[in-house]
């Protein structure tokens, strides 16, 4: 049998992988939203970890509810996207220059 | 697993990319099926790979991207994204890998016990009031994505019966007051 | 399988504003544009009724239902009204904004409702998994809301800045929430401080690091330094009636999260969070108020200022007394009708084809219309903390806290910081009182507006010299 901390370790590492891939890719807001996702799946990992070696069902229901807004975040994401696309014809983070200060 | 999530970060191309995250989803799928997340694990392959990276990639098609230029700066913030992960990993290591977690594995449950029938039986009982927000979170991501991108093409060509039935004669014929001709 | 039909009075005021959005979202559909007074007359009315089912089912009494995962209790019911009526200023104001724009949508009503019952439901969650829904139920429509102008870059700009901050702080949260889950084995708030009361040893670098992790999410949704990049481009990127929305109402239900979280499921580790809230808070102040001087758009201007009230709030939360989230609750209410009076200008000012978005814009309004700018005065004096505005008490029961539990440097620093924070407000009420104006425009406003705006900004008076009141209910809803 596979120890928890396995299951752990291998969130931890797809949590910083998804972290380091907004650092990393200032370049097109897809990748990043493409690393939230990745983000919320080390989530959904460690939540169905414990909820397996806790025997309790209440972290499953939680992962549920994770895909559930998971779904609906890309989809107003993506629509944001678009909407950005229309409007400036990119999506390179470093054009989105219009408000600073 | 992790190598196909190091795909999704570095990879050129960002259809690649979301071809790596799909890989990343069906095995982290996987892994729920050993945890006996059944339910979960499906569900998985079927909303993400199935809903949402067909979302992605049609996005990715229809935006049109210049891959090219995504490149530049790509090399010069290499160390530090390396750097951020390293740090994060290691930190989180020493908590996690750590003795901190000691929880015995629980026996595998008996066959005819149903992940999905016991999911199904909490969902609609004891967490009725977050089933019903997230209704409400559904409903508003799709208010939102019909408001924020339907828009009326201008110079579409269509019929518009009732302005056919509406119309009256006066808009259409014109009498033209002529002097009869003198022949 | 027995079931218990869960007890659904309780959640009286969120079923109504549920029924009610669905309805509004229909019958906008079916009215044609000339006819969207109507959608605007209906959420109203929503609101209205929503603040009668709060009144309604409101009791001294602490009431838990849906499988512990509802709490309804004093602070809860206050807060709640206070998101009403708030919201409902919102609307008001950004009627002729949005009708200006020729963006007076149904969905504007529609999501702003929604988003209203995403923030009363994290208000009464009692649940991690409750709140989170909550949350994000609240977020995303703000997302949407921000974006709502379609045909502005900036405001799309904004959106997408907005969501990728507030989908990785989601992130955040959601990862302490895990650990937190795995480490006491219960979502249930209650449990998990009980659970947190006696942690074995070794257990703790454990515990610490979820809280960390949630501490960030917060601190992202706060607008706390160092995770506060997004708002002032959020701020001045969306339109006006949508920042005036975002200003107000969320703060209050970021402080029922904050409550909620750190001081009832986390309350025992609050000697670890003590220390990071001070860092959180010292830095907000410091940055907050030193950047907005060199602003010279006023929204801008105001984030950074929301920014330095955020850390104001926070003073009151590690303060950890009763008295200390008392006040940090007072603080919190008052500064949502701040920022709803101020952006409220804004909105007023702006015309057809026109933002009044710089400092400029506001010079020599008392020529333009004296009444217009005395309110606006009382409103920043309030903001900066002159007496015998409201602010002024407000910051005064703060740093009382503060002294209370021996942190003087802390206080003398805050206050420090205050009388710089004071000078850009008052550059604000210099150019409105002695500078020509560019223009001779005639202001006009309904009646209705600069009716509520009046009560606003007289409210800034009449609570500075009468604040027991509203002090009294702060405290009554701790116990």
């Amino acid at each position: 049998m596979i120890p928890l901390t396995h299951f752990l370790i291998l969130g931890a590492i797809l949590f910083s992988l998804s972290v380091a891939g907004i650092f990393l890719n200032r370049k097109n807001l897809i990748v990043v939203l493409m690393s939230i996702e990745l983000m919320l799946l080390s989530v959904n990992m460690n939540f169905i970890a414990f909820s397996h070696y806790r025997s309790d069902l209440a972290g499953q229901v939680f992962v549920f509810f994770i895909l559930t807004v998971a779904a609906a975040e890309a989809a107003i994401g993506l629509a944001i996207l678009v909407a950005l696309f229309r409007n400036r014809q990119t999506i390179n983070v470093q054009d989105l220059d219009e408000l600073k200060g | 697993m992790v190598l196909a999530a190091v795909g999704v970060i570095t990879v050129r191309n960002p259809v690649h990319a979301a071809l790596f995250l799909v890989l990343t989803f069906f095995t982290a799928a996987a892994l729920w099926l050993l945890m006996e997340a059944e339910f979960l694990g499906i569900v998985l392959v079927l909303v993400y790979v199935g809903a949402v990276m067909v979302l992605f990639l049609f996005v990715v098609m229809m935006l049109d991207i210049n891959v090219a230029k995504m490149r530049e700066g790509f090399m010069r913030l290499l160390p530090l994204g390396i750097l951020v992960a390293v740090v994060m990993v290691v930190e989180m290591l020493i908590v996690v890998g750590a003795k901190t977690f000691r929880i015995d594995p629980p026996a595998p449950s008996p066959l005819e016990v149903s992940n999905t029938k016991a999911l199904g039986n909490v969902l609609y009982t004891d967490y009725v009031y977050a089933f019903e927000i997230a209704a409400a979170i559904l409903l508003v991501a799709m208010i939102a994505a019909i408001s924020l991108t339907h828009r009326r093409r201008a110079g579409t060509k269509h019929q518009r019966p009732s302005d056919q039935i509406r119309v009256k004669r006066n808009d259409r014929v014109r009498l033209v007051k002529m002097k009869s001709e003198k022949k | 399988m027995s079931f218990a039909i869960p007890n659904f009075l309780p959640a009286a005021p969120e079923i109504v504003v549920l029924t009610m959005a669905c309805v509004v979202l229909m019958v906008d559909l079916f009215i044609k544009k000339e006819q969207r007074f109507f959608t605007y007359l209906l959420s109203q009315a929503t609101i209205l009724l929503a603040l009668l089912a709060t009144l309604w089912v409101a009791s001294d009494a602490t009431e838990l239902t849906f499988n512990n995962g509802y709490i309804r209790d004093s602070m809860g019911d206050w807060l709640k009204i206070f998101i009403l009526i708030i919201t409902a200023t919102v609307f008001l104001y950004s009627r002729q904004y949005l009708k200006d724009r020729n963006i007076d949508k149904g969905e504007y009503y529609v999501l702003g409702l929604f988003a209203m019952l995403g923030m009363m439901i994290m208000v009464s969650a009692w649940n991690f998994l409750n709140l989170y829904l909550g949350l994000e139920l609240m977020s995303l429509s703000l997302y949407a809301m921000v974006a709502f102008d379609r045909n502005s870059a900036k405001a799309s700009e904004a959106a997408m800045k907005y969501f990728v901050l507030g989908a990785i702080a989601s992130g955040m949260l959601l990862y302490g929430m895990s650990i937190l889950y795995g480490l006491t084995g219960t979502l249930n708030i209650a449990d998990v401080q009980q659970q947190l009361t006696t942690v074995p040893e070794g257990l703790d670098i454990a515990v610490v690091f979820g809280l960390v992790f949630m501490l960030v999410g917060i601190a992202f949704k706060l607008g706390a330094v160092p995770f506060h990049m997004w708002l002032p481009d959020v701020y001045h990127g969306a339109p006006t009636s949508v920042t005036l929305f975002i200003g107000s109402a969320p703060k209050i239900a970021a402080f029922a999260m904050v409550m909620r979280l750190l001081v009832s499921g986390l309350g025992p580790l609050h000697e670890h969070w003590q220390t990071m809230l001070i860092i959180l808070a010292v830095l907000s102040i410091g940055i907050g108020n030193i950047v907005a001087i060199a602003q010279t758009n006023i929204k801008r201007m105001l984030a950074y200022s929301t920014i330095s009230h955020v850390g104001f709030i926070l003073l009151g939360i590690l303060a950890g007394t009763k008295v200390g989230f008392a006040s940090a609750m007072f603080y919190t209410i008052i500064y949502a009708f701040m920022s709803l009076g101020a952006f409220g200008l804004i909105v007023i000012l702006s015309h057809k084809g026109f933002e009044a978005e710089n400092l400029e814009d506001f010079k020599g309004l008392n020529d333009r219309s004296p009444w217009l700018a005395a309110m606006m005065l009382l409103i920043l004096f309030s903001m900066a903390g002159v007496p015998p505005t409201v602010g002024f008490y407000a910051k005064l029961v703060v740093l009382q806290a503060i002294v209370n539990i021996d942190l003087v440097w802390l206080a003398v620093y805050a206050v420090l910081l205050s009388v710089i924070g004071a000078f850009y407000y008052l550059r604000v009420i210099k150019l409105m009182y002695f500078d020509k104006p560019d223009t001779q425009q005639y202001i006009k406003t309904s009646i209705d507006v600069s009716a509520v705006i009046s009560v606003n900004g007289l409210l800034m008076l009449a609570l500075g010299l009468f604040p027991g009141a509203l002090m009294a209910i702060c405290l009554a809803a701790m116990n």
